[in-house]
């Protein structure tokens, strides 16, 4: 039975091959899209579950509301994580990771590598996390100072193999020169990890003011006993703070209890946050890499899962337009006794083998655009994940779920015919009254419309940060990494790169207001001596004479520094939002005051400027409050250029600085290209988005040709009377398409409120947003229109062309 | 003249052999005649019907309407002279299922832009003249067979056709029914309108003026 079944089938799908073909790519399209973000799902929910105690890991966040700066941050004090292990028995290790530095020059050969991915860390780190050693011993690995564990890549890397690699000593610019032995070799960290380092450098090296409870500066991850609850364990850190943290800041300002701090309008707290949360919940400031958000894991599953039943849904309408050509064939059967029951597992078993077609299309397609989609996506799926067991069952499921879903309601619609009307070929039921396919068809054009939506809105509002007025001009500005030049030589480089004509202006400083640049923030206070209302948090940056101009700033009261100042050593130009922070009606001349607590000395600025507030983190943010002043800090140049001829400023420039520090590594970047990197996240989403709302509207079109043969075959004899009766081709396709013009204007109409409340949520992320204009959605809802009126029109003139004796025939 | 057959040849190819559905058929037919097609099933009654309507072409011949010369028209303007000048009526009514009887009558009017008010007028005069204005909101599915084919000859005759081109008019109907339908052509046939029907029946075939016989495609009267 069930053989004869599939013979059938088979035989359908073969004589109506363009249907077949429809329904399959439809589907499989569906299934793909279903399949890659499945994919892009479990690997988003895998991250960091690598570690075997990866259920008991815990970050320590601190999150600080002080002097109108709220730092909410991934780094914690260095004492934090020794502190919680000596006096809460839960904590059974923990371990810091210290990635201040950046990066590091590492000697290969003759060669220096600007290495990035590089760390110092505790001792127990590999206790903590789970990184299998290749060669050594990691429990002992980092004990001594001068030691470091590499990845396996890493060693192949700089010493061929990890067996060469062990006991080799790795030189760095570590405080001049500092030499590394090699005590381990472990596997590299896998790519579904909140952190990427080749090089695990030993704590001991790092010279720091330890014990300092009020410097954030560590990421510290604690392992707690199994059966902990953390949320519980939390309320502890109300102890720490007053036992560790009030000592320490009373002697640093005048505050004598939490409350006082409190009624200040300040607040101070530290939580546990699990690891395994880290990659979608966790974006706080100085995170170990850029995180993802569980927000777009829900809207793009969200995504999947509706254009997977957009794709079901075009199986039904294409098996039911098909019906009327079967009816005779179910009549048949029902005449020669076949029971309703056969008929609906026949129809069934039809559906299910379509869909194991369109999952090896799928299938097909989610090969060739895995690459594609990584590229967009920003990650790097592999294929072969699909042969885990999760997934082949899975895979394994998948067509029959969509056999049923998809097929269950065709079936049952076309095993309900009766024998004697489709015997007689009277199968017309009233094509008017089919709310359920109106349905369809308005749930499939209001999904591809609020995508549609979406899709223009993340676009618009990308543009918008491109072109907004981001207090600084970033274009025509390159930057370039001094980390390999040796400082007496810094400002030779500087004074002949400056008589280039292609070069405007040349500024050397390490705080750039784009992303990867240097960040430094501090407690000023406007009196002398500091209270928790006076105080007030700021960016300290250090920066040169020609600072303002290179970077296209714009001052709007007082002065420039200035050689011309003997004074200028002291003083300080701030923004406007330090302005309004410190309270000052006229800013010029006033002091501020940094230290002079725990006997250090009291240093005091005077302003001679304020600068146009700028943005210098993402635009989600409003700008902070941020102070200049010179100082001798130059690990990176930017320079704006005049010359259009990009690539031949590249090498002139690195001709210079090869010349003056032959044998270190060169790099650059563009400011402009740096600032967009900034909204790599937004625009992986929009081209995500896009993809989305194309296919939407493929499959939705598809659905809507597949209902127009069906309308069309139902009204064959209706168009034939009307054709005789006079009516023209045109006459035909308008009253073929009305109904449908109808139903997309519907499902704009629903989409519209939908799609506005979605993307104004969005929008709220950003400081600085476009508003929801009216056009937008006007114009999506005549991009649906068309694309629905061309898509029916091909169906529609064919059925207003053919000819009419046809269908009128009685024989 | 009305219209004139020369030479009509309509054939199809199937499996490398031609199958003639219509052969060298000439035809003269004045204004106001009244002419039955006989001939058995398949001998190609209602294609000579869809000829002479232009609803399909033919391979061979001339064929000219009202001195147009119907064989070089463009489509269009072939559909606008059938159009202007032919009624159509057929076995199986074809009257549109989801309008009702008024609609239906009012369809043909659509397709020529006539004003609503116009429109109104001319439905109303067609409802009174076949009695049937008490069943102007009806459904087809609720009138009878004789009823549904009354208003299909309506619906014809709304456009004020020169030719009116009934195809087993009565084929569905029972004897009594096929009487009223056959005596309303006669009276129609009287008032000036040219009509040519395709039958089976010798009764009705014997309503026309002139009766033209066919077998496999052409004409046989000659037998007769």
């Amino acid at each position: 039975m069930f053989k004869n079944y599939i013979k059938i089938a088979w035989r359908n799908l073969l004589k109506n091959k363009g249907f077949t073909a429809i329904n399959i790519i439809g589907l499989s399209l569906g299934i793909g899209c279903f399949v890659v973000i499945a994919m892009f799902v479990t690997d988003e929910l895998s991250y960091d579950r690598y570690n075997e105690k990866a259920e008991r890991i815990y970050r320590i966040n601190s999150d600080i509301l002080f002097g109108g700066t709220n730092l909410v941050m991934a780094v914690s004090a260095d004492p934090m994580g020794v502190t919680l292990k000596n006096d809460y028995p839960e904590v059974e290790q923990y371990t810091r990771l210290y990635a201040s530095d950046g990066s590091k020059l590492i000697k290969k050969g003759l060669e220096h590598i600007d290495e990035k991915k590089v760390v110092h860390v505790d001792s127990t780190f590999f206790d903590v996390f789970t990184l299998p050693a290749i060669i050594g011993n990691t429990r002992t690995a980092l004990t001594e100072p001068n030691t470091v564990v590499i990845t396996k890549s890493t060693a192949e890397r700089y010493f061929g193999s990890p067996d060469k690699a062990i006991g080799q000593m790795l030189e760095t610019d570590d405080s001049g020169n500092t030499l590394y032995k090699v005590t381990a070799v472990v596997e590299d960290v896998p790519r579904n990890s909140h952190f990427k380092f080749d090089f695990f450098f030993s704590m001991a090296n790092i010279n720091y003011d330890y014990g300092n409870y009020l410097s954030h500066n560590f990421h510290t991850y604690v392992v707690l006993k199994e059966g902990t609850d953390y949320r519980e364990f939390n309320k502890n850190f109300i102890e720490v703070i007053d036992k560790y943290i009030l000592p320490q800041a009373s002697e640093f300002m005048q505050i004598n209890s939490m409350e006082e701090f409190e009624k200040a309008g300040n607040h101070v707290e530290y939580s546990l946050f699990p690891l395994t949360d880290i990659h979608l919940h966790s974006s706080r400031e100085i995170e170990l890499s850029a995180n993802s958000n569980i927000q777009y894991v829900y809207i793009f599953s969200a995504a999947a899962l509706f254009i997977l039943i957009l794709a079901c849904i075009n199986f039904m309408n294409l098996t039911t337009a098909r019906s009327a050509g079967r009816a005779k064939e179910v009549g048949i059967r029902k005449v020669l006794g076949t029971e309703k029951k056969s008929l609906i597992w026949q129809f069934l078993t039809e559906s299910t083998l379509i869909s194991i077609f369109a999952l090896a299309i799928g299938l097909l397609f989610v090969w060739l655009t895995l690459g594609w989609f990584n590229g967009i996506s920003g990650k790097e799926m592999q294929i072969n994940t699909l042969l885990s067991p999760l997934f082949l069952v899975f895979l394994l499921c998948l067509p029959i779920i969509i056999g049923a879903l998809a097929g269950i309601y065709p079936a049952f619609f076309m095993s309900s015919f009766q024998p004697i009307t489709v015997l007689k070929g009277k199968l017309s039921t009233g094509h008017k009254k089919n709310t359920l396919r109106n349905f369809l068809v308005v749930f499939q054009f209001a999904t591809s419309i609020i995508l549609i939506v979406g899709t223009v809105v993340i676009y618009k509002q990308l543009q918008h940060i491109q072109t907004a007025k981001i207090g600084f001009d970033k274009d025509h500005v390159m930057i370039v990494n001094n980390s390999g030049i040796p400082t007496e030589t810094r400002r030779s480089l500087k004074n002949e790169i400056e008589q280039l004509t292609e070069i405007n202006s040349a500024s050397f400083a390490g705080f750039l207001p784009v992303e990867g640049s240097s960040r430094s923030d501090t407690t000023f206070s406007t009196e002398t001596v500091m209270t928790s209302s006076n105080a007030f948090n700021m960016q300290y940056w250090r920066v040169d004479y020609d600072y303002l101009k290179t970077l296209g700033m714009e001052l709007i009261a007082g002065r420039n520094f200035s050689p011309s100042f003997g004074s200028d050593s002291t003083a300080m130009i701030i923004n406007e939002t330090a302005v309004k922070l410190a309270g000052f009606e006229n800013p010029i001349g006033k002091q501020l005051y940094l230290g002079g607590s725990n006997g250090e000395d009291l240093v005091t600025y005077t302003i001679i400027g304020v600068v146009k507030n700028f943005n210098y983190e993402s635009l989600r943010k409003n700008v902070g409050a941020v102070s200049l002043r010179l100082g001798n800090n130059s690990w990176e140049s930017a320079f704006r250029f005049n010359s259009s001829n990009v690539n031949q400023l590249v090498d002139i420039i690195e001709s210079k600085y090869k010349a003056a520090a032959p044998g270190m590594p060169f790099e650059y970047k563009f400011m402009d290209e740096s600032f967009d990197s900034m909204y790599r996240q937004e625009r992986r989403v929009g081209k995500v988005a896009l993809t989305f709302a194309l296919l939407a509207i493929v499959i939705a079109c598809l659905g809507l040709f597949g209902l127009a043969t069906y309308i069309a075959e139902q009204r064959t004899k209706e168009i034939g009377i009307r054709k005789v009766l006079g009516a023209s081709v045109a006459n035909i396709v308008k009253m073929l398409s009305t109904d449908f013009i109808k139903l997309v204007l519907l499902a704009f109409l629903i989409a519209v409120p939908i799609a506005w409340w979605f993307m104004n949520k969005w929008l709220q992320d950003f400081a600085y947003k476009i508003d929801l204009s009216w056009w937008i959605f006007a114009a999506t809802g005549i991009i649906a229109l068309l694309v629905a009126l061309f898509t029916l029109s091909f169906q529609a003139i064919k059925a207003a062309i053919s000819n009419p004796t046809k269908s009128l025939r009685t024989e | 003249m009305l219209l004139q057959l020369e030479g009509i040849f309509k054939w199809v190819n199937t499996g490398g052999r031609r199958i003639f559905l219509l052969k060298d058929i000439d035809l003269e037919v004045e204004e106001g005649e009244f002419i039955s097609i006989m001939g058995p099933s398949g001998s190609g009654k209602s294609t000579l019907l869809n000829v002479i309507g232009m609803l399909d072409g033919f391979n061979e011949g001339e064929y000219n309407f009202l001195n147009e010369p119907v064989h070089q028209l463009k489509e269009k303007h072939r559909a606008n002279l059938y159009k202007e000048y032919i009624g159509f009526v057929f076995q199986a009514y074809h009257l549109i299922d989801d309008l009702t009887v008024y609609e239906n009558i009012e369809t043909p009017l659509l397709y020529k832009k006539m004003k609503s008010s116009e429109r109104k007028a001319l439905v109303a005069d067609m409802l009174d003249r076949f009695n049937i204005v008490g069943k102007k909101d009806l459904f087809p599915s609720q009138l009878s067979g004789g009823q549904q084919q009354l208003v299909g000859i309506a619906r014809a005759l709304i456009s004020k056709p020169k030719l009116i081109l009934a195809d087993e008019p009565t084929g569905n109907l029972n004897s009594k029914q096929s009487l009223e339908i056959m005596e309303l052509f006669k009276q129609l046939n009287e008032e000036g309108v040219t009509i040519i029907q395709a039958t089976h029946s010798e009764t009705n075939a014997s309503y026309g003026k002139r009766i033209i016989h066919l077998l496999d495609g052409a004409r046989d009267d000659y037998n007769k």
